[in-house]
């Protein structure tokens, strides 16, 4: 019966092709404007490390030293520790895992000087590859008596052991950063998050994730001069920025993220977190009243505005429009479906019970949804092509994936679906004396 | 023309009707915010920033060998880029508005409401209020076109070189813009000229500057949500830090001449350092690029409203169209006994009419209703209430202009089909 029913379906649409061509396409516009936003918006949502960062929370707390005057007032949390607040949440080992890091732009040269790069890499005080999740291929992270001893080594990610060696294979050669000697003491895998969650105050206005292509610890980079991306907040109360500077020992630069899996450890965490911070408070250390708290990744993304609020107005305008488009197409369906009462009635007088009459005309309309779907494949294409043309920080996202022609197959069938409901309910409602008559 | 017969046909097509009604409804809602949208993103894109925009151009240097006293080697540039061909006036400043880099610092009236700042650890004091800082070298004004409605511009003596790095020199004299006026001095904002403020610096050490000028306008670095965006202070205190930023104002016509002789000349002066093209730019440009996430969203938002007006139109003409074949016969009848053209083009005229009114009803408290959501889940006003029956005005005469060919062509059916059978 089904196939039958496509074939009339099929047959009626070859009638009349003007009408058909309106009905898809208006269907095309409205699903190929919300698939764009949907890409976009599937893009920057969502957890930046799968699995992973819902177990992490990062620390903040008011952790300023001194009396801070031109700064009227702590309004927002903020996630930068000095050196021994972050040293002493670490060494506490209250999480599972935890981490003080920042972000750094480096040199990394050959000991030769005859290859060398510019990239940004993690500066770590702690096991920072194990609790990101980052995949080392060759050798191993850093251990504990190496960041107790300043060794200088460093992981280094594939890509750039290519770029300075020429192969992957680089565990056991040297490095130099600041003028100092690194040993590789592993090569992880290219990483980087889906989006920005690491250092968020250092990366105002990006919204993707950057690949970080080296791990040192904190310590020994210090040592050797490799200073975080900016000095973060020192001592006075406006943001001195000093770039690469490796003094850091005034400044608030590191931020704590601990991974934990149950709300259980994340309150006893928080505990810990506020007892500590009360406590340095109270011995006069912290100047200000600390008010420290825990935020997952998600919360953390949200305080700093990290997707840009038009992605979502974007979406909940192509949502709109789309609803638009199916009150348009029903109407047009329904009218549609009502001329051709008289072929219902005769089907209706035949014997054909209004559950087919019905399933009939779903058919249809299912039919001119996938038609709309098939339309509005290029119609997304183009969208997410413009999007990608403009000078926005997540252009890059406005990328079609196979899983979104599969969303976009689903929609389309959905929406012919739906869009098709009160017509044909409305065509097998009628009974069949009175149209017969009415014909 | 009666009415009753309108509303009796639309009995008999209740589905379709509503169905027009919701679409009506559901497009005046959306496209009434997404005007609203609109409007608001062009006025923040078109923030006046209180500078003589034509003609200003920026070249910014970084000079990360330029030893303790920077200035002195960004004098030696200031002093060639004001020999170059086409260079009216050139001045070494701090920043400017549109920038992203904001420089705020607090400013007191008298020694009492610094007494109160200190104990409340805020600014939130009366008397006190927070301003941008804008510092240059002699020339600022000029070459920023910046306009004093009272007082008078910076003496030469008084301009005195900033320290480097941690510790900032208090400054004699400052001229501020008429917003920081009033809210400094609320009671009297027209007299400021001659009044001591503690400001920056001066703020904690007690020591007064003296307001000088009075500028109308002067954007702050970045565009903030609230609209206290006026609030800047001038100061006359020579940058001196490795970045250097120089304004140059030249004739329009010579702009790109300029900024490429400026580039060569600094360039040519240190040849230690690197400036790129990139780091010379036409004021225009680096404000274009500072609103570009908004450029964007107003091209998309008017995209999207020119859809929907379209979609809309499309369904209004397309059912309309249905109407009128189905009706061909009826039409007939009434042409046969007796009904003008005029009447069967009016028919379907009011008919539409009276549809896109209930569509308007429901969609005004639609459009307030989103406006609401909108309001609670991101940073938006309130849509102002005039955008109600210009919403509506706009529904009726899309409804219309839409039903006007169907309507044309209902009136264009001769009596005659009214002897044929169907």
């Amino acid at each position: 019966m089904f196939r039958y029913y496509l074939h009339l379906a099929l047959r009626r649409c070859r009638q009349s092709l003007p009408m058909v061509a309106l009905l898809s396409l208006t269907m095309a516009i409205g699903i190929a404007s919300c698939m764009t936003a949907l890409t976009i918006f599937g893009a920057l949502s969502g957890e930046p490390l799968p699995g992973i960062s819902p177990h992490l929370q990062v620390v903040t707390m008011d952790a300023r030293e001194t009396v801070d005057k031109d700064n009227n007032g702590y309004d927002k949390a903020d996630s930068y520790l000095n050196w021994v607040d972050a040293k002493a949440l670490v060494d506490a080992q209250r999480a599972r895992q935890q981490v003080g890091l920042a972000q750094s732009y480096a040199q990394v040269a050959r000991p030769d000087g005859k290859q060398s790069s510019q990239v940004m890499g993690l500066m770590a005080y702690g096991p920072v590859l194990g609790m990101l999740g980052v995949p080392v291929r060759d050798g191993r992270p850093w251990t504990l008596e190496e960041q107790t001893e300043h060794v200088p080594v460093v992981v280094i990610d594939s890509d750039l052991a290519e770029k300075l060696f020429g192969t992957e294979n680089a565990v056991g050669r040297r490095v130099s950063m600041g003028g100092h000697d690194f040993r590789v003491t592993g090569v992880s895998a290219p990483w980087k998050p889906r989006t920005q969650f690491l250092d968020l105050p250092r990366n105002q206005g990006d919204v993707l994730g950057q690949s970080e292509q080296f791990f040192v610890p904190a310590q020994a980079a210090l040592a050797a001069g490799v200073g975080p991306l900016t000095a973060g907040e020192c001592g006075k109360g406006a943001a001195i920025v000093s770039f690469q500077s490796a003094e850091v020992g005034k400044c608030r630069w590191l931020e704590v993220w601990a991974a934990l899996d149950t709300p259980a450890s994340v309150s006893a965490y928080r505990q810990f977190v506020v007892g500590y911070a009360d406590a340095q408070h109270a011995a006069g250390r912290l100047v200000y009243p600390p008010k420290a708290a825990l935020y997952g990744v998600q919360a953390w993304m949200a305080v700093n505005h990290v997707v840009p609020d038009d992605v979502g107005l974007n979406l909940a305008l192509a949502g709109a429009f789309l609803l638009l488009c199916l009150v348009n197409v029903a109407g047009l369906l329904a009218a549609r479906f009502l001329r051709r009462q008289a072929d219902v009635t005769i089907r209706r007088a035949l014997g054909a019970s209004r559950r087919e009459v019905f399933v009939q005309h779903l058919v249809e309309t299912g039919v001119l949804g996938l038609l709309g779907g098939l339309l509005a494949l290029p119609l997304t294409w183009l969208g997410l092509w413009i999007v990608r043309m403009q000078p926005v920080a997540y252009a890059d996202a406005a990328h079609f994936s196979p899983s979104a022609f599969a969303v976009l197959l689903l929609l389309s069938l959905a929406v012919g679906l739906m869009v098709g409901i009160l017509p044909a309910w409305r065509v097998c409602r009628q009974p069949p004396a009175m149209q017969i008559k009415l014909a | 023309m009666q009415l009753q017969p309108i509303f009796a046909s639309l009995k008999h097509h209740k589905l379709t009707a509503l169905l027009l009604v919701l679409q009506v409804a559901f497009s005046c809602a959306i496209i009434t915010n997404a005007v609203f949208l609109i409007v608001q993103r062009v006025q923040r894109v078109t923030t006046p920033s209180g500078l003589d925009e034509r003609a200003l151009s920026l070249v910014e240097v970084d000079d990360l060998d330029a030893g303790a006293n920077p200035l002195a080697l960004h004098k030696t540039d200031l002093a060639a880029l004001r020999k170059l061909p086409g260079v009216e006036s050139a001045a070494l400043i701090s920043n400017v508005p549109f920038s992203n880099s904001e420089h705020g610092s607090g400013g007191c009236t008298s020694l009492a409401a610094v007494h109160a700042v200190m104990k409340a650890q805020s600014l939130n004091v009366p008397g006190c209020a927070q301003a941008d800082v804008y510092a240059g070298t002699p020339g600022t004004l000029r070459t920023l076109g910046l306009k004093l409605v009272a007082g008078r511009m910076f003496d030469a003596d008084e301009y005195v070189p900033d320290k480097p790095s941690d510790q900032s020199v208090i400054a004699s004299a400052m001229i501020v813009t008429q917003d920081f006026a009033r809210r400094l001095y609320p009671e009297h904002p027209d007299h400021v000229v001659g009044r001591d403020v503690y400001f920056g610096e001066g703020l904690m050490k007690g020591q007064p500057t003296r307001i000088v000028g009075v500028v109308a306008h002067l954007h702050q670095a970045n565009v903030s949500s609230d609209g206290s965006d006026d609030q800047s202070a001038l100061l006359p205190v020579e940058p001196n830090e490795l970045r250097a930023l120089f304004a140059l104002r030249s004739s329009p016509a010579r702009q790109d001449s300029v900024i490429k002789a400026a580039v060569a000349a600094l360039n040519k002066s240190n040849p230690g350092r690197q400036v790129s093209a990139n780091d010379a730019q036409t004021y225009a440009h680096m404000r274009a690029s500072y609103f570009q996430g908004d450029t964007t969203m107003i091209g998309l938002l008017l995209a999207s409203a020119l859809g929907l007006v379209f979609v809309t139109a499309l369904g209004i003409a397309g059912l309309a169209s249905f109407w009128v074949q189905q009706r061909r016969r009826s039409i007939g009848i009434r042409r046969a006994i007796g009904a003008a053209r005029g009447d069967i083009l009016h028919y379907f005229q009011i008919e539409n009419f009276l549809i896109v009114t209930g569509g308007v009803m429901l969609g005004l408290l639609l459009a307030v209703a989103l406006n609401l959501w909108l309001m609670s889940h991101y940073e938006l006003s309130r849509l102002p209430l005039f955008y109600l029956p210009i919403g509506a005005l706009a529904m009726w005469l899309l409804g219309q202009l839409a039903v006007l060919s169907p309507a044309l062509r209902a009136a264009a059916v001769p009596p005659v089909v009214a002897t044929r059978s169907v």
